[in-house]
């Protein structure tokens, strides 16, 4: 093939190297005009597709109780055991519900396993990704902040269902 | 810089350093021979490679690698969880491509347990492991280039890989570390989205990997850096073990795509790139050359997709399908007994590997019939690759070492596991 050169094929030409380098500054500033492919992060916000893997929550049902049965399966897999789940009983048709449910953010790996063995889909992966705390206690993510209306993650819903 | 004194040398790297009779002396550097410690906080080591030096003047004498800075006990690890639970940590592994670990994992397992999965699972296996071989020699080429001091191939090869990270993130939802793969299949049927892209991507890619090659082949600068820098006969190649482009580079013509077809490799119709010069130029015309074949595959591949389910159905070995799981009590029984238990395949040991973008990517594992391996032994290329360091290194200046360890493109989460 042409293009592959070693020392010995170099041309009289390219062995000066000065045409080389205007050719290779033209081919850079003609890149240059080129649409960018970069996002300018903090003002343009990445969206992301309904497949993507965000912090995990727990859906709550339009009468605002969350699905989970607190069958510990979750906290089961996950692998780096960031799940804590305390279960008790409820007079409810499914009978056991987690009066404590906490997901250690500074642990999850995003793996959405979780997700995977969920016998009630109960837990999804969000959209959310803007993840930062100033302490490990607040990274501890109790069932106020997991708790999420189940419109909200609708989308990640259907492509469960479609594609897993 | 502090001095270094004998005492900060582990007394076994000394002797290796000090193996060829010389006149030597650690204390004072300047009088004689020296010892330059490189890494592993060193911008070119890629990730933290330790490398002892043994100096004559700007000559390398010899050259002993110090790995482990980056161990964090995978195989032990992997003793202690689920087949399943260890799929998120083949991530971390070579970390350029967690998707070809992830398959070699679970080809692992599934060789272990005597399932297969289903034909369009397989494909979709090959999708990823095929493009993830062009991310990786993207960032190989691209760093490799920055390292001999060319700044701007970088940028663009990164540019290309980054548009594969978006087909991750279409495709499994992550761009990095991406778990895709289960035992018996994969995590989610490819949306028409993700094939949409991959199609975009394949057809403008052979243009801009041009334009990349376009600085860089006629290069007098790149070439005379480095051609003929770092040989490897054939022969030190095969004894040392050396996979993947490092190997190829020296003219042996070893694929395991070609010699031990695993997936539907077989039907694929592609060439085994080889160079017989053997010096990182050769490694480094291999990678290019490779990604090209890759995005032909990845055509073929497409075009030849079949349709169907992408997990296999076996109660007990594979997670049953989450629709049933909401319905019906046996999978609900199922899906309990796996997670909690995990799937327990036949006491036995097993070994297999697969072509990773750096080279053999091998399963060692050995069960009793539990849930978890009793031993699983990872051979990672990257760790091999780096003995053939000691032999590219001798006679060449301080300079070329950044060269020849980037030629090698070692990953050290994978080196040091
Ligand atoms: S697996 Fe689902 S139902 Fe069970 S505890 Fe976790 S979130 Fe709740
Ligand atoms: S996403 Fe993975 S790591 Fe995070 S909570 Fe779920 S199972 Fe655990």
């Amino acid at each position: 093939m042409s293009l592959r050169r070693r020392k010995k094929d170099l041309t009289f030409w390219e062995k000066i190297y000065i045409p080389e380098i205007v050719k290779g500054l033209a081919l850079t500033l003609k890149t240059m005009f080129k649409p960018k492919y970069t996002v300018e992060y903090p003002e343009v916000k990445f969206i992301p597709p309904a497949s993507y893997r965000g912090r995990p929550v727990l859906v709550m049902e339009e009468n605002g109780k969350e699905r989970c049965v607190a069958c510990g399966l979750c906290s089961r897999v996950c692998p780096p055991l960031a799940i804590f789940v305390q279960a008790a009983e409820t007079p409810d048709e499914k009978e056991r519900y987690p009066v404590k449910f906490e997901i250690n953010m500074i642990r999850c790996i995003f793996c959405g396993f979780c997700e995977d063995v969920c016998p009630e889909e109960a837990i999804v992966m969000s959209k959310d990704y803007e993840l930062a705390f100033s302490s490990r206690e607040e990274a501890i993510y109790g069932k106020d902040k997991l708790l999420t209306p189940i419109k909200q993650v609708q989308d990640r819903i259907n492509f469960l269902r479609q594609y897993k | 810089m502090e001095k270094l004194t004998k005492d900060d040398i582990h007394p076994k790297i000394l002797e290796a350093l000090m193996r060829t009779e010389s006149r030597y002396t650690v204390e004072d550097a300047l009088e004689n021979e020296m010892i330059l410690n490189m890494g592993p906080q060193h911008p070119a080591t890629h990730g933290v490679l330790r490398l002892l030096l043994r100096l004559d003047g700007e000559t390398i004498v010899a050259c002993v690698p110090e790995l482990g800075y980056l161990h964090r006990g995978y195989e032990k690890m992997a003793e202690n969880m689920s087949f399943y639970e260890f799929i998120p940590h083949t991530d971390r592994l070579d970390y350029l491509a967690p998707l070809s670990n992830n398959v070699a994992w679970v080809l692992a397992v599934e060789k272990l347990t005597g399932i297969e999965a289903p034909p369009r699972a397989q494909y979709i296996r090959m999708l990823i492991c095929e493009l993830s071989r062009i991310a990786s020699h993207l960032v190989a080429i691209g760093a490799f280039a920055m390292d001999v001091g060319a700044m701007t191939v970088l940028l663009w090869t990164f540019r290309e890989r980054e548009k594969i990270l978006d087909i991750w993130d279409i495709l499994c939802g992550a761009r990095f570390t991406n778990t895709y793969t289960r035992v018996g299949g994969v995590a989610n049927d490819i949306q028409p989205e993700a094939l949409a892209k991959v199609n975009w991507f394949i057809d403008q890619f052979d243009d801009n990997l041009k334009e990349c090659e376009q600085l860089l082949n006629k290069n007098r600068i790149f070439i005379e850096r480095l051609d003929g820098v770092g040989i490897v006969s054939a022969k030190d190649a095969i004894d040392l073990g050396l996979t993947g482009p490092t190997l190829r580079g020296s003219g042996v013509e070893y694929d395991l795509r070609r010699a031990k077809p695993y997936l539907f490799y077989n039907e694929m119709d592609f060439n085994v790139i080889t160079y017989k010069e053997g010096d990182c130029l050769a490694r480094y015309f291999v990678r290019i050359d490779e990604a090209r074949e890759s995005a032909k595959m990845v055509r073929q591949i497409l075009s030849k997709m079949p349709q169907g389910e992408v997990r296999l159905n076996s109660a007990k070995k594979v997670l049953p399908n989450k629709a049933e799981v909401y319905t019906k009590m046996e999978e609900l029984i199922q899906d309990f007994m796996i997670v909690n238990f995990g799937i327990n395949p036949p006491a036995g040991e097993i070994y297999s590997a697969i072509e990773n973008p750096k080279g053999e990517l091998g399963f060692y594992i050995v069960s009793k019939g539990e849930g978890h391996p009793w031993k699983c032994k990872i051979r990672s290329p990257s760790f091999c690759n780096c003995q053939g360091l000691p032999l590219m290194m001798k006679g060449h200046m301080v300079s070329d070492v950044v060269a020849i360890v980037g030629s090698i493109d070692p990953v050290m989460g994978e080196a040091d596991k």
